[in-house]
């Protein structure tokens, strides 16, 4: 079986592939933070903060993430992720509900295609 | 040369790696993951620190805290902070740049230009530092020659006003107690009496300035200004030129604009004149006689008092401070008399240390 390479994930995550190499300039360090990408907690903890209705911590969450996602040029997370946070940010925990399942859609997803990545 | 300084928080590591990652090679770096760890770090590195990362979300204390801190405690004019944010909210931007953060990177990092603009930040900053160092040993240099310069005018002086009293055969104290009498006054003028608008420096000069008052006495001749005994009225008449005479020699050295010019003639001029009218040489009544003559006035006359002249026994000072108080010597205005009334206990004790004579 074939594992997926780096050109390919970006292409499945919205093309951020040449960004990501200007800014991490060897594959090798792309994959590193892709790694780091994969071990941060903003996501679980905006899924907790989320149910247990802490307005504030998903904000904060959300933000980090948005921030984390920019940062490794995951393209398809960007934009749901970008929603929700100003959603948090005008602390309207209703919009944001019906924001989330779509983060976690995309979310999901493009963790699945990281760890066949990083396992390769 | 020592590696520079950098602190890196976020409280997100992908994020402080990333910075790490650029700034590793030239750079040393601290890492905090919240804003209480951040501060503790910049307390204990505040004189090392070339520059500061900070996130502004964080759990607990956030960026915006940490640069109240920085304020509060002044690191912030010195070490330079740049902010990094996900976004541009012109809030929170305007809010971080009031806090005096140096810059605001946005999310995603551009290697190439986060490295640039820390450079040119830190440079920016290295170099204010300097000139605030410089400047401020300018400052330090500048008052020690002030001060040096302050106590060379006071030396000329006392020596200029002495050698007035050094003739009538005096023995210079009565300069140094009138420059202490007219201290206490003048503070309590300026306390309690606001409409005159003294200020703490004005107060310095008068008092240097009180102790010209009696300069002109040097163009009284010695059979007048030696005479035991009451003086005829055509020699008072010469006797009370000494404040013309002194006004006469200040003008040769006249300097326009300069205020303790005008304190010195001021004082020197009308000393004896009385808020009645009935004073001279020119009979000015109340305010018309500036507050600084008018102490120097009430000073000398108590002075005068308290010690043997060569016309006069020494009062005890509780019976000279009455005798000034119920205006058998002299004319003073209430306000003067209050300011005297209050001090009263500041003269007994310096009459006393001056060892004069208690009546």
């Amino acid at each position: 079986m074939s594992y997926m390479t780096l050109q390919e994930f970006y292409d499945a995550t919205g093309g951020g592939y040449d960004t990501a190499m200007r800014r991490f300039r060897t594959e090798e360090r792309a994959l590193k933070f892709l790694g780091l990408f994969l071990k941060d907690g903003s996501y679980q903890l905006l899924l907790d903060s989320m149910a247990s209705g802490n307005v504030e911590d998903a904000f904060r969450a959300a933000h980090s993430l948005k921030g984390t996602s920019q940062n490794v040029s995951i393209v398809n997370l960007y934009d749901p992720v970008f929603a929700i946070t100003e959603a948090l940010r005008a602390k309207d925990m209703e919009q944001a509900k019906t924001l989330l399942p779509t983060v976690q859609e995309s979310y999901e997803t493009v963790a699945g295609q990281l760890r066949e990545l990083l396992q390769g | 040369m020592e590696r520079q300084l950098i602190l890196i928080c976020d409280d997100i590591e992908i994020n402080r790696v990333l910075l790490h990652d650029i700034f590793e090679e030239q750079f040393e770096i601290i890492e905090a993951a919240n804003g209480e760890d951040a501060i503790e770090m910049i307390e204990l590195c505040k004189d090392s620190l070339n520059l500061i990362f900070l996130d502004l979300v964080m759990p607990g204390k956030n960026g915006i805290d940490v640069l109240r801190y920085m304020n509060r405690n002044d690191y912030i004019k010195r070490i330079p902070v740049i902010m990094i944010t996900g976004e541009a909210t012109v809030e929170s931007d305007v809010k971080a740049y009031e806090y005096g953060a140096a810059d605001i990177i946005y999310k995603p990092f551009e290697p190439e230009i986060v490295m640039r603009r820390a450079m040119n930040i830190i440079e920016l900053y290295a170099h204010r530092n300097d000139m605030e160092n410089q400047l401020e040993k300018n400052k330090l240099a500048l008052a020690e020659t002030n001060e040096k310069l302050m106590k060379n005018n006071e030396f000329l002086i006392n020596a200029l006003s002495s050698v007035v009293e050094f003739r009538s055969l005096e023995s210079g104290e009565h300069i140094n107690r009138v420059k202490a009498f007219t201290k206490v006054l003048m503070e309590n003028v300026r306390l309690f009496y606001p409409e005159y608008g003294i200020t703490k420096e004005q107060e310095d000069l008068i008092v240097s300035a009180s102790a010209l008052h009696d300069i002109g006495k040097i163009a009284i001749p010695d059979e007048i200004l030696l005479k035991p005994g009451k003086l005829t009225p055509s020699e008072f008449a010469i006797m009370k030129q000494h404040t013309t005479k002194g006004c006469e020699i200040l003008e040769k050295f006249k300097q326009d604009d300069n205020e303790f010019y005008k304190y010195c003639y001021e004082i020197c001029r009308w000393h004896h004149e009385r808020v009645d009218g009935k004073g001279y040489p020119d009979g000015l009544q109340g305010d018309e006689i500036p507050i600084w003559a008018q102490v120097v006035s009430l000073v000398d006359v108590y002075d005068a008092l308290v010690n043997k002249r060569c016309y006069k026994p020494a009062y005890h000072v509780k019976e000279a401070t009455r005798m000034i108080m119920d205006g058998e010597c002299g004319m003073f205005s209430e306000k003067i008399l209050n300011c005297f009334d209050m001090a009263k206990n500041e003269f007994y004790l310096m009459t006393q240390n001056d060892d004069i004579a208690m009546g």
